[in-house]
């Protein structure tokens, strides 16, 4: 395995990093819009994104994927494989972020939420100044397992020709005839990407600690 | 209901849930500096009648005037919007039962939050004001803490002080030291107290019996959702005009009597 083989697998992961955050980017405030639908129980729409949710949590990414790429420009969306690949990403992600969230409004006590209309706060200052707040906190953990699920399922974009960690890894594997070292190379990238995203984790919960316990 | 006197004016509030009817024709005023106390057996919808006057639950009839306006109905008979009801609830400061303090702000962020981001006072105003108020419950050392680590007392001392922040016309009490150890509901009282003697208006649903009666201007008896006496803790406690409360003050109120 040659250091050009080495860079080819460090493209790759600047593709599954790059993908990924755009997924988690776009998934995460999209899947906190469909929670608040579904908290707020707007109506017709809270009913379409229980539906939307629970198809989509259904549905392996590879489908969903595969029917973006083939069935939309068959009705006249043009669409290729980056698009068909971040757009694949981000409905799964925000299908599964909406639950997480989702929970977290539901279980905000509601006392709180009342003392706050008590003192005349409207539903935006409600919602920015006490819920977010306190839900993002609540919701950290759950929403960083959601990110690294996302990144560990990405070897999956490859079946629409996204080269991917993984996917570099296999082409180099078949070039050279050894497989074992590039597979090493890939699990060896994987492992610090996820490893950062918890850290990132640990770190913003440390932080609060710290905050709370200074008295 | 334009006398200045009057703060609170209410004129046949009724509310139900479903088929159960919780609140049936309430009628009542409160004038500037009373200490209504409101009594009543649990369940007999004290709760409701507080949130009912500041619109966290929405009336199925009669009216509500703070300071001579109508709360929750514009003058075309439409129900308010979120804006309008907000700002006559700043006029109207609530202490819950189970203090509903915002745990990630600490105990001087959580006075200063409605009158900052409410009422859109200048923050270093509202910052002395807020101190003071701290000062007033005693609890200037707490100021940086989280609300987390304070006693109940304590907790119910700085909801108390975040309500009066606002400057509000009236006070609403719901219970205020039924969550507490007894050992820590004086502490509050004595708070309570304290403004009673300095003029602030309260209506105050509390099951502490001694205190009504010290400190009541008027009791207010509530019986299955009917409001069956009105009258001064003399009155009350010694000539109750129904069985209903006789036998309240009977069973609860029997170490005050004594
Ligand atoms: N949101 C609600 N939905 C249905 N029933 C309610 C609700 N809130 C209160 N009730 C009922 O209304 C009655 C009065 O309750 P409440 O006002 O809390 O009484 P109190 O404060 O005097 O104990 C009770 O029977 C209670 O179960
Ligand atoms: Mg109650």
């Amino acid at each position: 395995m040659s250091l050009n083989d080495v860079l080819a697998i460090l493209q790759g992961a600047l593709a599954t990093v790059t993908l990924s955050a755009i997924g988690i980017l776009i998934g995460l405030p999209i899947g906190l819009g469909l929670a608040l639908i579904r908290w707020a129980r707007v109506p017709v729409l809270s009913g379409i994104v229980a539906v939307y949710v629970s198809v989509l949590r259904a549905t392996p990414l590879v489908t969903l994927l595969l029917l973006l790429f083939f069935a939309l420009p068959n009705i006249g969306i043009p669409l290729g494989p980056i698009s068909a690949a971040i757009l694949a990403l981000t409905m799964n992600t925000s299908a599964f972020n909406c639950e997480v969230w989702r929970s977290s409004l539901v279980n905000f006590p509601k006392d709180q939420y009342e003392a706050a209309q008590s003192f005349g706060m409207q539903a935006g200052q409600r919602f920015r100044r006490i819920i977010l707040p306190q839900i993002i906190h609540d919701s950290l953990p759950g929403l960083v397992n959601e990110m690294s699920l996302l990144i560990k399922v990405t070897p999956v974009l490859a079946v629409v020709g996204v080269v991917d960690i993984t996917r570099a890894a296999v082409r180099i594997g078949a070039q050279t005839y050894e497989p074992l070292p590039p597979f090493l190379v890939a699990v060896a990238i994987y492992a610090p990407i996820v490893y950062a995203l918890v850290a990132l984790q640990r770190f913003i919960e440390k932080r609060r600690a710290a905050a709370e316990a200074s008295t | 209901m334009n006398d200045p006197q009057k703060i609170l004016y209410i004129a046949g509030l009724s509310k139900s849930f479903g088929k159960l009817q919780v609140l049936s024709d309430i009628s009542f005023s409160v004038e500037r500096g009373e200490t209504i106390c409101l009594l009543g057996p649990s369940g007999s919808g004290k709760s409701t009648l507080l949130r009912c006057i500041n619109w966290l639950e929405r009336p199925n009839a009669g009216r509500i005037y703070l300071n001579g306006s109508e709360i929750g109905v514009t003058g075309h008979g439409l129900v308010m919007k979120d804006s309008e009801l907000s700002k006559l609830r700043t006029r109207m400061g609530m202490v819950f039962q189970h203090f509903a303090l915002w745990p990630h702000l600490t105990v001087l962020q959580n006075v200063m939050e409605a009158p900052v981001q409410v009422q859109k006072r200048a923050k270093a105003e509202v910052e002395a004001e807020a101190l003071a108020l701290l000062a007033k419950v005693g609890l200037s050392d707490k100021r940086d803490v989280f609300p987390a680590r304070l006693s109940g007392g304590q907790k119910q001392r700085v909801g108390i002080a975040r309500a009066l922040a606002m400057k509000p016309d009236v006070l609403l009490f719901d219970e205020p030291t039924s969550a507490l150890d007894p050992e820590l509901v004086g502490e509050v009282l004595l708070v309570m107290r304290a403004l009673a003697s300095e003029g602030m208006t309260m209506v105050i649903v509390t099951h502490e019996m001694a205190f009504a009666r010290d400190v009541a201007s008027r009791i207010l008896f509530l019986d299955q959702g009917r409001l069956i006496e009105s009258g001064t803790p003399a009155d009350f406690f010694t000539r109750p005009q129904t069985e209903r409360a006789r036998l309240f003050i009977q069973r609860y109120a029997g170490v005050a009597a004594a």
